[in-house]
């Protein structure tokens, strides 16, 4: 190999390259917004989370300012994309919808409006206190704007209830699972008469308990709580170990199983969000009917439901807020529900408009009447920044129920690794 | 994700060092001489620069950080890498990446030459079955996890259908060590087979006959001819295809990931080395631990491509003369 070539080459190279990356990075390196348009905003927001009619109104102008809105849907990876943009300070939506995981940006609070500043406190009233909560970062800005909201409750088959001479009616069953020892109880008689579980994994039961928690794995400083003796994630392990243990899961791990178990009726049960029922009626079609929604033991939870935030390098942060309180008045929630089915987070919504549920697959039950009366019960919590360093405790879960591991054994495992990452990341 | 562009990058840079080469034994600068040919080769440099060297470049950075990848950086020394030596979750990838590597390189290159033997002999149909066994290769990777996932599911599946049907036990496929572990190398197998088969094929061709007839007249039966005429003839392609095998089996992350997930399945036994450091990096959105993984598998690589070098290297001194005109 001539490296005096090489050498030269490389060096011509280098130049070229110089000269490249400096004619591109003046070209357009300065833009922060995605649009040049100072009339144009930018809204990035992934497929079914806003209406298509009304971000078709909004095209035209948004109400209450003199700007337009121009809507992009972002694909597949929707957090590695919103992430590169803020990180890279280049070509960031002026306004933008955010998952459920909306804690995982409290660290980078000063990439967004504090939304009280465009006067969002004048607003709170009218939505979920505790919707409302898991939108402001631990140091009391509000980052995020409710959107959608997924109250939970205990879906479960009548029919297969009847037969197994269990209680059947939705008021019956609520009252006879008012707590998680009596849930396992009749879960334990529907093993024993039917032969059927009640929900698929112990993962499951773990989630959606701490779901219904004030409490979570952090406390507001992002102290972990969950080693301390009593933490609600030792009481919902402990919940979940005993309802494995007394056979009322299906321990069914793998996503496609569940689908199976739930459409050939092995698992006759589940508890989830509101937003559940139409994947159930997508899943298990030829269940129709017989499904109902009962109270879950104790508080319903919430599970999903996502926000909207203005970034800080909004060309018109005001034109971005109108945008965003217009899109969420209780006629536009309502209006939103019957075209994509994202459960409102303003109570008035259901009174406010004429919001159309998609009977029939709950018999005679109205799943929207259901969780419209549930809703306002979710008990506040805080989600914490920190909380996928601690996903050890869904996957300890999993190994006791699949491979039989020592439950305690398990629980020393998933605090271990917790707080290794924790310790890793400068958290502890 | 520096290790995954590893092959994609061997071979572009291999061929224009060469092309670097000719201009040596002539007069004048060959910068000024050949001016054109290097600007018709420079998107590629640019582009490699951009998206490949740099990104590379600074992976090597971000292993000595902590960063989630908005908020400021925090300089940490070596710390990722004193994590990762005491990880017991990056050495379960480690063992996972070489077992499912073991049991899926070695039943598929067996097979893929079986195949590629049959498809070289006067069959009918030949180019229907070689399109056939390429198949699996430009198959979308998704709708085939679905279809494995259908086939291997422990309780609705068609393999456990009919291992009941047998009376035998049934196997939780997807929910066990093992069973995780065999149906992702089902999978590799599935898709790569026809593949190196018809890069086995490629090399079958360049055999002369002669040998063949040679070896008829001497007679020898068919699985003698294979054992003593077309392994040994083949030994270069064979060695070239344990070298992408390996790449491929150390990179390996789609099966796992549209099988199981980001998690790796149940006691994370399909966690690979790359799901672990995607699961890490962009799921967990730690960035430097993600960038040490890389740098980690950068140096097993490696290794491997010494071992593997070596074992060229050493063999060719063995039996060099012979062996140069099949590899040409």
């Amino acid at each position: 190999m001539g490296t005096l070539d090489r050498r030269q080459f490389l060096g011509g190279l280098g130049v070229m390259t110089g000269a490249a990356l400096t004619a591109s990075l003046t070209g357009c390196g300065s833009s922060t917004s995605i649009s040049s348009d100072p009339d144009e905003l930018v809204l990035w927001y992934w497929n079914r989370s806003v209406s298509p009619t009304l971000l078709g109104q909004a095209a035209e102008g948004i109400p209450g300012s003199t700007k337009r809105l121009r809507a992009d849907v972002i694909g597949g990876g929707y957090d590695n994309k919103f992430r590169t943009s803020l990180a890279g300070g280049a070509y960031i939506p002026d306004v933008a919808a955010i998952n459920s995981n909306c804690s995982l940006y409290f660290p980078s609070e000063d990439k967004f409006f504090d939304l009280n500043e465009l006067g969002a406190a004048d607003h709170s009233a009218g939505y979920f206190d505790w919707k409302w909560d898991l939108g402001t970062s631990p140091t009391g800005r509000q980052l995020f704007f409710p959107l959608d909201t997924g109250p939970t409750g205990f879906y479960y088959r009548a029919d297969v209830f009847d037969e197994a001479g269990l209680p059947s009616d939705p008021d019956d069953v609520s009252a006879a699972v008012a707590d998680w020892d009596a849930w396992i109880e009749l879960g334990t008689e529907l093993r024993a008469t039917a032969d059927v579980a009640l929900m698929n994994t112990a993962g499951m039961v773990f989630g959606q308990f701490l779901n219904a928690s004030p409490e979570r794995y952090f406390d507001r400083d992002n102290r972990p709580l969950y080693s301390e003796d009593g933490s609600a994630v030792r009481e919902a392990w402990e919940v979940a170990i005993r309802a494995s243990e007394a056979g009322i899961t299906a321990k069914l791990p793998v996503p496609t199983e569940q689908n199976s178990a739930w459409s050939s009726g092995r698992t006759v049960g589940h508890i989830e969000a509101v937003w559940w029922a139409q994947i159930l009626g997508d899943t298990a079609p030829d269940t129709a009917g017989s499904w109902r929604i009962a109270h879950q033991p104790g508080p319903p939870g919430n599970s999903g439901g996502s926000f909207f935030c203005i970034p800080s390098t909004c060309k018109d942060p005001e034109a971005a807020f109108a945008f965003v309180t217009w899109l969420n008045t209780p006629e536009n929630q309502a209006a939103t529900f019957n075209e994509v089915q994202l459960f409102p987070s303003s109570p008035e919504a259901f009174t406010a408009g004429e919001m159309v549920s998609d009977t029939g697959f709950f018999g005679e039950q109205d799943p929207l009447e259901f969780f419209a009366a549930v809703a306002p019960d979710v008990p506040p919590t805080f989600v914490s920044t920190y909380e996928p360093q601690a996903a050890a405790f869904a996957t300890e879960l999993t190994n006791v129920e699949a491979s039989g591991k020592d439950p305690e054994q398990a629980w020393a495992d998933a605090v271990t690794e917790a707080d290794r990452n924790l310790a890793k990341r400068g958290v502890i | 994700m520096a290790a995954l562009d590893e092959s994609v990058r061997l071979t572009p840079g291999r061929t224009a060092s060469r092309a670097t080469d000719q201009p040596r034994p002539r007069q004048g600068s060959p910068l000024r001489r050949f001016w054109p040919q290097y600007l018709a080769v420079s998107p590629f440099y640019l582009l490699f620069l951009v998206f490949g060297l740099f990104p590379i470049g600074y992976s090597v950075f971000l292993s000595f950080q902590d960063w989630d990848g908005i908020g400021p950086m925090r300089f940490v020394g070596l710390a990722q890498y004193q994590f990762l030596l005491s990880d017991p979750r990056f050495w379960n990838a480690v063992g996972n990446t070489f077992v499912i590597w073991l049991i899926s390189t070695i039943p598929m290159l067996f097979l893929a030459l079986v195949l590629a033997f049959l498809l070289h002999q006067n069959i009918r149909f030949k180019g229907f079955l070689r399109v056939a066994y390429f198949l699996p290769n430009v198959t979308s990777m998704v709708a085939m996890a679905i279809v494995f996932g259908s086939i291997f599911s422990d309780s609705f599946g068609i393999v456990n259908s009919a291992l009941a049907g047998l009376g035998i036990d049934q196997v939780p496929w997807l929910s066990s060590n093992w069973g995780i572990k065999v149906t992702i190398a089902v999978m590799v197998i599935w898709r790569f087979t026809g593949y190196n088969a018809i890069i086995y094929l490629a090399g079958l061709q360049a055999i002369p006959t002669d040998l063949y007839d040679a070896a008829k007249v001497d007679g020898a039966n068919g699985w003698r001819i294979f054992r003593s005429v077309t392994v040994p003839m083949l030994r270069p392609v064979i060695l070239f295809t344990v070298i992408t095998s390996t790449i491929g089996g150390l990179s390996l992350f789609t099966e796992p990931q549209v099988l199981l997930g980001d998690t790796g399945g149940v006691g994370e036994a399909g966690m690979t080395i790359v799901l672990y450091q995607y699961n890490q990096a962009f799921t967990k959105f730690d960035f430097g631990y993600g960038s040490a993984i890389a740098w980690a598998l950068f140096v097993i690589a490696a290794v491997f491509a010494i071992i593997n070098w070596r074992l060229i290297r050493e063999r060719d001194g063995i039996r060099g003369g012979r062996k140069k005109g099949a590899s040409a």
